[in-house]
């Protein structure tokens, strides 16, 4: 499920079966990094977006978590955390994050944020990035099968 | 006297203006509607724009997985879609393409994957599972079989079309 209508219309219809929630860390900033970060954002939302295609009936594929990233990091994982709560109350019994950003990788939630190495796309082949896209989705989506196993 | 007749008279001239312009005007509006009542016939010849998919002499009686893309338009935006088919050859040489798409709530179903239902197709999210032909196993949750691809081969290579729903079953 993508945040579009058609979408939301079909998990209000089909609620009980939708209970994963994905949910990209998106970290901008302007001036030194910027570059890195919107690359890395890049990737995410292609990532992200293959995943969901796959796991259409299950999983729902939030809008972006948007922050700059210097803002102080206590503020961000009380602010996440409240999403975390929002989530898992409107029945997200799974709950993931992916994100380029690092630090997300110290944290309560750890072992829920799939981390995307950063990669220069624009300097990148269209059929190499195809193929890079194709197997770190597919990677994400062994990780999510694996995990609705175990939980 | 020869100038009198051939000379055009003020409603004449009226009725020919007016004439003219209503023309125009009704051709203005009548040719959108024409256009909409035919351009649906028009487009579906055109409509048949199948996509390269593979080398027939790839396909085997097991199940392949085969990545493509078609151009979709979605509002003014137009994009790639990627898309996938599942293609055998049945034991009398027949193709089968079968859309990936799970008939429950359209996640992608793999060949092969569910250890305790070995030569089926697996939905990962809701366990839906569906023979080779693509008919669904009743008792799990999908409720329909998968869509077939329209197909064709030209010069050994096969070429997918839409994916159409399967009427029985």
């Amino acid at each position: 499920m993508k945040w579009t209508g058609e979408d939301v219309a079909l998990y209000e219809r089909e609620r009980d079966y939708i209970d994963t929630a994905l949910l990209p860390l998106l970290p901008v900033a302007f001036g030194q990094g910027a570059k890195r970060l919107a690359s890395g954002g890049e990737l995410v939302g292609l990532i992200a977006a293959e995943v969901e295609r796959q796991l259409k009936g299950r999983l729902f594929l939030m809008p972006s978590f948007v922050y700059f990233a210097d803002e102080p990091r206590a503020l961000l994982t009380e602010r996440l955390a409240d999403w975390t709560n929002r989530l898992r109350r409107e029945g997200m019994k799974h709950l993931f994050y992916v994100t380029c950003d690092r630090a997300w990788q110290e944290g309560e939630e750890a072992d829920r944020v799939w981390f995307v190495p950063v990669v220069p796309l624009e300097s990148m082949g269209e059929s190499y990035k195809h193929e890079l896209v194709r197997e770190q989705a597919a990677e994400l989506l062994r990780f999510l099968i694996g995990r609705w196993a175990q939980e | 006297m020869s100038d009198n007749k051939h000379r055009v008279t003020r409603r004449q001239f009226l009725n020919y203006t007016l004439t003219g312009v209503g023309g125009f005007m009704a051709a203005g509006m009548l040719m959108p509607m024409l256009r909409f009542a035919f351009d649906p016939l028009l487009k579906d010849e055109a409509g048949t724009d199948m996509v390269a998919v593979a080398d027939v002499k790839e396909i085997t009686t097991e199940p392949k997985r085969f990545d493509f893309k078609v151009k979709v338009k979605d509002a003014w935006y137009e994009s790639e879609e990627p898309k996938s088919a599942w293609v055998y050859k049945t034991d009398k040489g027949e193709i089968i393409a079968l859309s990936p798409i799970c008939k429950h709530l359209g996640c992608t179903v793999d060949w092969n994957t569910d250890k305790e239902h070995p030569n089926q197709f697996f939905c990962p999210c809701h366990y839906g599972r569906y023979e080779k032909d693509g008919t669904n196993v009743p008792g799990t949750p999908p409720q329909a079989p998968l869509d077939r691809y329209e197909y064709k081969v030209k010069d050994g290579k096969l070429y997918l079309g839409k994916a159409k729903p399967r009427k029985e079953a």
